[in-house]
């Protein structure tokens, strides 16, 4: 069931499901937007100045960083659209029942794997990865019991700037004690080797 | 239709053609990556002007393969960084290693189409666009029609020049192969 055509449609009814979420919340995604939004309400005083109230409870002076949301059928979304304050992210996906280490590294490197032992299968987390609709960011789904009790979820990601596209996402899950990231030279298949993906590379942003 | 807004419309949608536009794409590209772009491309392409379909007018599968045909089209005239820098989803990053090795599978067995599609290369375009939908992608006229956005009678005619100048150009390198033996 997790092949690419099933991976393809459910990230095709993620972006439907942003679509008419877009009007209402202000997904990370639209941060420019936002932040525009943010400075025209500041400018028009009055009625504007609730709309001002509203997203500073959501966002704080600028977008979030990135948010985790429970969906009810038990699985967790999360999209993250700066790669910073890991240690916050790690928190929210605790409160979101998830146990989660996330680093976040250079573009070149990534943590050696693997971080722990894996549980039934290899530790790979088939989740659907798709990048923000500014192509910035990333979001995917953690499905209800993916990440079961003593397990943790090990995301890394290599990036050269907050805000800027990662070059790679890896994302496992382990059973038991999690390794410390040791960091180690990430390497990324030539584009044209289509043999050259390794599991180092899951999730790799292609081209970049 | 309200492919853009009703979750479960679209997948039904989408189950009735990713097998047609996943073997569309892989009979005009070769590199797998590519192919898996592409395919997200042109759904993602539906989704964005789903309300350019008119049930009336003809087949789901002729507006389909028109979109798949501009975005495909599209992707020729730039280069495929640029193509990625506008997805929303990246295709490529949904494949695992098995998916590779499937997508790798499904582009060897339409070689001859690609081969085919080559041969046609000659061609006014105008023909060789109906040609091609109805002889390698296996559309109706009339799907190839709404495809094109032109009416069945020229579809028709079109089709019908098309196969008359590919006879000429395979039987008269027929002759030429034959003299030389």
């Amino acid at each position: 069931m997790t092949d690419f055509e099933e991976r393809l449609l459910s990230a095709l009814k993620d972006d439907i499901a942003g679509r008419k979420a877009d009007p209402v919340v202000q997904p990370p995604a639209r941060r420019g937007r936002t932040r525009r939004a943010v400075g025209l309400a500041a400018a028009v005083a009055g009625v504007a100045a609730a709309t001002v109230v509203a997203m500073n409870v959501y966002g704080g002076s600028a977008a979030p960083a990135f948010a985790v949301t429970r969906n009810a059928d038990g699985s967790v979304e999360v999209r993250i659209s700066e790669f910073r304050d890991p240690g916050e992210l790690t928190a929210k996906l605790a409160a979101a029942g998830v146990t989660a280490v996330v680093d976040y590294l250079p573009a070149d490197q990534t943590c050696k794997k693997p971080r722990g032992g894996h549980g039934a299968g290899d530790g790979r987390a088939e989740n659907s990865f798709l990048a923000g609709a500014n192509g910035t960011g990333i979001v995917f789904r953690i499905d209800k019991g993916q990440v079961a009790a003593g397990q943790t979820l090990v995301l890394a990601v290599s990036v050269s700037q907050a805000d800027k596209p990662p070059t790679a996402v890896s994302l496992e899950v382990v059973k038991g004690a999690v390794a410390p990231c040791e960091a180690t030279a990430l390497n990324l298949p030539p584009a044209t080797d289509s043999t050259g993906t390794s599991e180092k590379t899951d999730g790799a942003v292609g081209g970049g | 239709m309200r492919l853009n807004e009703d979750p479960e419309a679209f997948e039904a949608f989408y189950r009735r053609h990713v097998d047609g536009v996943m073997r569309f794409v892989v009979r005009r590209v070769s590199d797998p990556h590519l192919a898996a772009d592409l395919t997200a491309d042109i759904f993602l392409a539906a989704l964005d002007s789903g309300h350019t379909y008119r049930p009336g007018r003809g087949s789901e599968t002729g507006w389909l393969y028109g979109v798949a045909r501009n975005v495909v089209s599209a992707q020729y005239r730039r280069t495929a960084r640029e193509a990625k820098a506008t997805s929303r989803v990246a295709g490529r990053r949904l494949m695992d290693d098995h998916d590779l090795d499937r997508m790798e599978e499904r582009i060897d067995a339409e070689r001859q189409m690609r081969r085919a599609l080559k041969a046609m290369g000659d061609l006014p375009e105008g023909e060789r666009a109906v040609l091609e939908l109805v002889a390698i992608d296996q559309l109706t006229v009339k799907e190839a029609a709404v495809a094109l956005g032109i009416n069945g009678v020229t579809a028709r005619v079109r089709l019908h020049r098309a196969r008359r100048a590919l006879e000429d150009v395979a039987s008269s390198s027929a002759v030429y192969v034959e003299g030389q033996a």
